[in-house]
């Protein structure tokens, strides 16, 4: 069973700012954000510390937040946090391969686009190994 | 001075320590409670706990809040800082790619460690060779 970190959050309401700063944070690190409600995330030693300072950051800004980890009752819904956390990676693997295909293909960009992906790829996407493998393969070959 | 801090040390807290062992309090002693206790021992410094003056603020780690507290100025140390604030901190842009690997190496050692005392020795020689290897593009 995987157990999820949930935070629910309010900040002031200004300066607006702050709301694109906190959401930005959170979707660099690849957390969802549930029915516009609730900001979700696997469990692991190292998101749990991010969004422990992450909700630190947010009181001292004069906001409140709530820090959960919690585990869903029925499977299936279990299933388909996994789904949409995969959904949410593959469409960059997805891009990334398509662009893999050109000839002329900036792979160090796409390294770079990789690694931030791979940072969020939790439950080990089977594309995200084929980007992997693609990229490896083409490093050093002569055009 | 006694220093306390949470259990489970990992890039911040091992990289504090060696901080404050070797710019602030060379006679340091450290002290570890577990994650979340509320009461504080009385007769030690609180560090990287949430809440504390020796703790994240505005979106730094704890490293960082130690040097700007302490007036510790140091080329090589505000480098370090900002890895920490990238390996332990959320950050939209990044310009220290060591940083992930330095995360990783300190989990692991804490991993391997039979407890926190032996993981916060063991961490001083990792930020010993960073400070040093890094010293060297600054001369």
């Amino acid at each position: 069973m995987t157990a999820w970190l949930l935070l629910h959050y309010k900040l002031p309401s200004k300066p607006s700012a702050l709301r694109v700063y906190i959401w930005r944070k959170l979707k660099r690190v690849g957390a969802i954000l549930l029915y516009e409600a609730v900001w979700v995330l696997p469990d692991n030693p190292r998101t749990a510390e991010q969004i422990q300072w992450l909700a630190v950051e947010i009181q001292e800004m004069g906001g409140n937040a709530y820090y959960w980890r919690a585990n869903t009752i029925l499977g299936e819904q279990e299933e388909s946090l996994v789904q949409q956390f995969n959904e949410q990676v593959d469409a960059v693997y997805s891009d990334l391969l398509k662009r893999l295909e050109n000839p002329r293909a900036d792979l160090q960009e796409i390294a770079k686009q990789y690694q931030q992906a791979s940072s969020q790829d939790f439950f080990h996407s089977k594309l995200g190994l084929l980007v992997r493998e693609k990229l490896t393969s083409k490093r050093g070959e002569k055009p | 001075m006694k220093w306390v801090t949470w259990e489970n040390i990992g890039v911040d807290r091992m990289a504090c320590a060696w901080l404050i062992r070797r710019w602030i309090d060379p006679k340091a002693e450290f002290l570890f409670i577990p994650m979340g206790e509320k009461s504080l021992p009385e007769d030690a410094e609180p560090f990287d706990i949430p809440g504390t003056r020796y703790s994240h603020h505005g979106g730094h780690c704890t490293f960082y809040m130690l040097l700007k507290e302490h007036k510790v100025e140091d080329p090589v140390l505000a480098r370090i800082a900002q890895m920490v604030d990238e390996a332990d901190v959320i950050q939209d842009v990044t310009v220290e790619p060591a940083a992930i690997g330095l995360d990783l190496i300190c989990r692991g050692l804490r991993q391997i460690s039979k407890d926190d005392y032996e993981a916060l020795e063991r961490g001083q020689l990792i930020y010993e060779a960073l400070y040093a290897e890094l010293s060297r593009d600054e001369v």
